[in-house]
């Protein structure tokens, strides 16, 4: 009885610990949400401003590229999941024609200064003073992303923490 | 900033007073001296209590100084989803979670204040304070509900729009929680007999009590989870089999096999090592549970929020399991029973055939939960695990439980004695034929029907003959009627009813389910399914937090408003809300599902080839539906009566 107790305990046991090893190494499945937006198929709404190192960025200038475009604020959470994820797409995406752009949602220049230094943003952020880009695209809470193709036109709105894996994925979809 | 600190500092001190509580009641364990620790319980639920009330007056007041409040809040949220907002998200859910476990401590150190001095209920507060210890911690490190907003926060971005969507959010989300927080103490008991070495006490009967408590708001929580799905459309009826559901099925399976065996333990002292595994497991599955919704690894509708929480809570998942398994090999050679069993078919047998089936399930239901993981380390690709596998299983398995229920109240210890089998059980068995009959005789056909309204049948007979006996002994005595309720098994019969209702309910709604798609312009009509359907146009309702295209249908004269809703501040997602008419006979189920012409902002699909000002309205007919919303209730009132019901004591001095 002792005995056969001991062993099953053993076997549960082993069965337990490979269980929650496995289960602890999982990755959470961030995907952001691929959303309907009155946007999409329309021009994009102008997108011009300054970028938080200095320098300007304007969307016009950008036609012919693919742009994601993401809006973000230090104070959210997701965003801290999403940020070396993006900077991660814009370094591989960088000489594919695509460019990726951060439009600061509601935040405070030098905190979003502070958290695109302490994340190594590899991509230009540019400050939305009044929120009046925010308000053209009608986004409401960060993180929010769009895809707008070649054309300008905006392709794909994705709503929450987004991954490189899942750009890569939309913005091949958007460019054949 | 005030709200901040006012609530770190309920929350830490709700934190050391269980701390306190942990070191008092280790010290007076080796001191061998009576225990205060409800004192220190009454203080971590006064701390707990104070936070909770921070939170709330910050979401009531839209106070976005908390950064949860600018996250799960808007200025224009309602009164009522401002205060579900506090379990919108995972901290917040976190501090619902410990204010239903401390104060579960609280009236458990009562109840049991008498015995203080008992090793069993000193070392079973040890582990309820250290598993309030666990989930406090969390709330003081990784996921702090009160974490200081220092932006302007304008308006707040409010909760998710599926959560401010149906007032049950008030409702099944605590219980659900109160469910979960309720088998930590048949947990702790079962820890305590083991570290004690007590295993031949009557804990276990007491704990069935508190089990059977936890289970009935479990599973109460479920159906109207079900209810809640069942009302939202897009979430695949009533059941989806979505992992989430499944994190809150799988100790429900558990304990439902727990709250069975232990009678067994109780009569014939068997399955020691058994029922203390399942009280353990029950626990274990309900982190588990915790884990697959807040970790964020299971695609799921559920998951409304990935955190960091999941290594964290899977290592305290394994806590428990290997701290239940240590022990459990430890005390193997005191849990040997002393007989066995005598006959298969014997009550203790059929119990036997009941936990097969329900921890079986339980392994099918967690495989394929955590099938898509498995299968994406090993392929790297994606794979879904839906209905069509957990039915394969589900099916069979209500088919052999339904013989179960017809049989196990019936038949007696030990033996099988198959002429008093057959005296119990014949007029139960015709009146099943009858049903049949009656129902082949209406046009019925399809076997699996009739066999589950047989089955159906028999198991309501079996329950129902054991509720009159229970009646009639009462009178026999001279007690009023009521004192039947009391029964030792008088409570279970009734959740037994409960479960033959809703298994009739699904049974029928899955198989006689007519979907139609019309298309109808404004104020035209027609029949579809047998229903007559009026169409009389558009209504915009417009308040700050919503904006509403309802139509106005007619379905056989009475008022139904299908819509799309789009919900200000957190996102332009449109939810579709499905208008329901519902009697005893069928529901009748309509939704919006496109709109002709340009559809002008309704957010609802456009139909370019149709005219505007019509609408494509789905129009499902779903046979008997509303019985399994009846049959939830009976699980409901049966558990509550199984939860007040005479003890043994009191049974002798009556």
């Amino acid at each position: 009885m002792k005995r056969t107790v001991s062993i099953v305990s053993v076997a549960i046991l082993a069965l337990v610990i490979a269980f929650s090893a496995f289960l602890a190494t999982r990755h959470p499945v961030s995907d952001a949400t691929v959303a309907p937006s009155p946007l999409l198929g329309k021009l994009a709404p102008a997108l011009k401003g300054h970028e938080l190192g200095g320098g300007t960025f304007s969307l016009k200038s950008e036609r012919g590229h693919v742009v994601v475009v993401n809006f973000w604020a230090s104070w959210c959470p997701p965003c801290i999941q999403e940020a070396p994820e993006l900077s991660t797409y814009a370094w591989h995406a960088r000489t594919k024609g695509v460019v990726v752009v951060g439009v600061v949602f509601n935040d405070a220049v030098s905190s979003a200064t502070a958290f695109a230094a302490h994340y190594g943003s590899l991509y230009p952020s540019i400050i939305d003073p009044g929120g009046t880009i925010a308000n053209s695209y009608g986004v409401t809470s960060p993180p929010t992303t769009f895809v707008i193709d070649r054309h300008g036109r905006v392709a794909a709105t994705l709503l929450g923490a987004t991954t490189a894996k899942q750009l890569a994925a939309v913005v091949a979809r958007v460019s054949s | 900033m005030t709200l901040t600190w006012l609530g770190r500092v309920a929350l830490y001190g709700a934190f050391l007073a269980t701390l306190g509580g942990i070191v008092h009641q280790v010290i007076a364990l080796r001191t061998n001296r009576p225990s205060r620790s409800l004192r220190w319980a009454v203080a971590s639920l006064v701390g707990i209590v104070g936070a909770v009330a921070v939170m709330q007056f910050a979401l009531i007041t839209h106070n976005f100084s908390l950064a949860y409040v600018s996250e799960n809040n808007a200025t224009f949220t309602p009164l009522l989803y401002s205060i579900t907002g506090m379990w919108s998200a995972l901290e917040g859910s976190l501090l619902l979670w410990s204010l239903l476990l401390c104060a579960i401590i609280v009236v458990v150190l009562r109840y049991y204040r008498r015995r203080s001095e008992d090793q069993v209920v000193s070392w079973a507060s040890v582990v309820l304070f250290g598993v309030s210890a666990f989930f406090l911690g969390l709330m003081c490190g990784p996921a702090d509900p009160f974490i200081h907003n220092g932006a302007r926060v304008l308006q707040g971005a409010g909760p998710n729009a599926l959560l401010q969507d149906n007032p049950l959010v008030a409702i099944h989300p605590p219980l659900l929680y109160m469910g979960f927080v309720g088998f930590t103490v048949p947990f702790a008991f079962a820890i305590a007999m083991l570290i004690t070495g007590r295993v031949h006490d009557r804990w276990p009967l007491e704990q069935r009590r508190w089990t059977v408590l936890a289970w009935g708001v479990l599973s109460v929580g479920i159906v109207l989870g079900a209810w809640w799905s069942y009302q939202v459309l897009g979430w695949g009826g009533f059941w989806g089999w979505d992992p989430v559901e499944n994190a809150a099925l799988l100790p429900w399976l558990t304990a439902t096999a727990y709250i069975h065996s232990v009678i067994v333990q109780d009569r014939r002292g068997l399955f020691r090592v058994w029922n203390l595994s399942l009280a353990i497991a029950t626990f274990a599955l309900t982190i588990l549970g915790t884990f697959f919704t807040r970790s964020g690894v299971l695609q799921s509708v559920h998951a409304f929020s990935s955190s960091t929480l999941g290594p964290l809570l899977i290592g305290f998942f394994f806590v428990t399991v290997a701290l239940g398994v240590g022990l459990l090999a430890w005390r193997g050679d005191r849990l040997r029973s002393p007989v066995g069993v005598d006959h298969p078919l014997s009550k203790e047998g059929l119990f036997i055939a009941n936990n097969v089936l329900f921890v079986g399930f339980a392994v099918v239901v967690l495989l394929g939960t955590v099938f898509p993981l498995l299968y994406e380390a090993v392929n790297g690709g994606q794979v879904t695990v839906g209905t069509p596998y957990f039915a394969t299983v589900a099916v069979p398995m209500s088919i052999v439980l339904l013989v179960l229920m017809s049989l196990a109240p019936l038949v007696g210890w030990r033996t099988l004695d198959t002429s008093v089998l057959w005296s119990r059980i014949r007029v139960s068995a015709w009146a099943a034929l009858v049903v049949v009959a009656a129902l082949m005789l209406a046009g019925v056909r399809r076997p699996m029907v009739l066999l589950a309204y047989f089955l159906a049948s028999a198991a309501a007979g079996s329950a129902l003959r054991t509720l009159r006996g229970a009646f009639v002994a009462v009178r026999r005595r001279g007690q009023r009627w009521f004192e039947a309720l009391r029964g030792p098994s008088a409570g279970g019969m009734v959740v037994h009813l409960g479960v033959v209702v809703m298994a009739l309910a699904i049974v029928t709604s899955t198989s006689y389910t007519t979907r139609n798609e019309v298309t109808l312009a404004t104020g035209q009509s027609t029949v579809v399914a047998g229903q007559f359907v009026t169409f009389h146009g558009f209504r915009t309702v417009k308040d700050p937090l919503e904006t509403a295209t309802q139509l106005r249908v007619d379905v056989n004269n009475h008022a139904l408003l299908p819509a799309i809703t789009t919900y200000d501040g957190r996102s332009e997602q449109p939810v579709g809300t499905p208008a329901i008419d519902s009697n005893l006979a069928r529901d009748v189920y309509v939704t919006f599902d496109a709109v002709g012409g340009t559809g002008a902002a309704s957010g609802a699909q456009v139909e370019g080839s149709l005219p505007a000002g019509s609408v494509v309205l789905g129009v499902t007919v779903e046979p008997m539906l509303a019985w399994l919303w009846i049959g939830g209730l009976l699980l409901g009132l049966g558990s509550a009566l199984s939860f007040v019901r005479r003890r043994h004591g009191e049974e002798l001095e009556a």
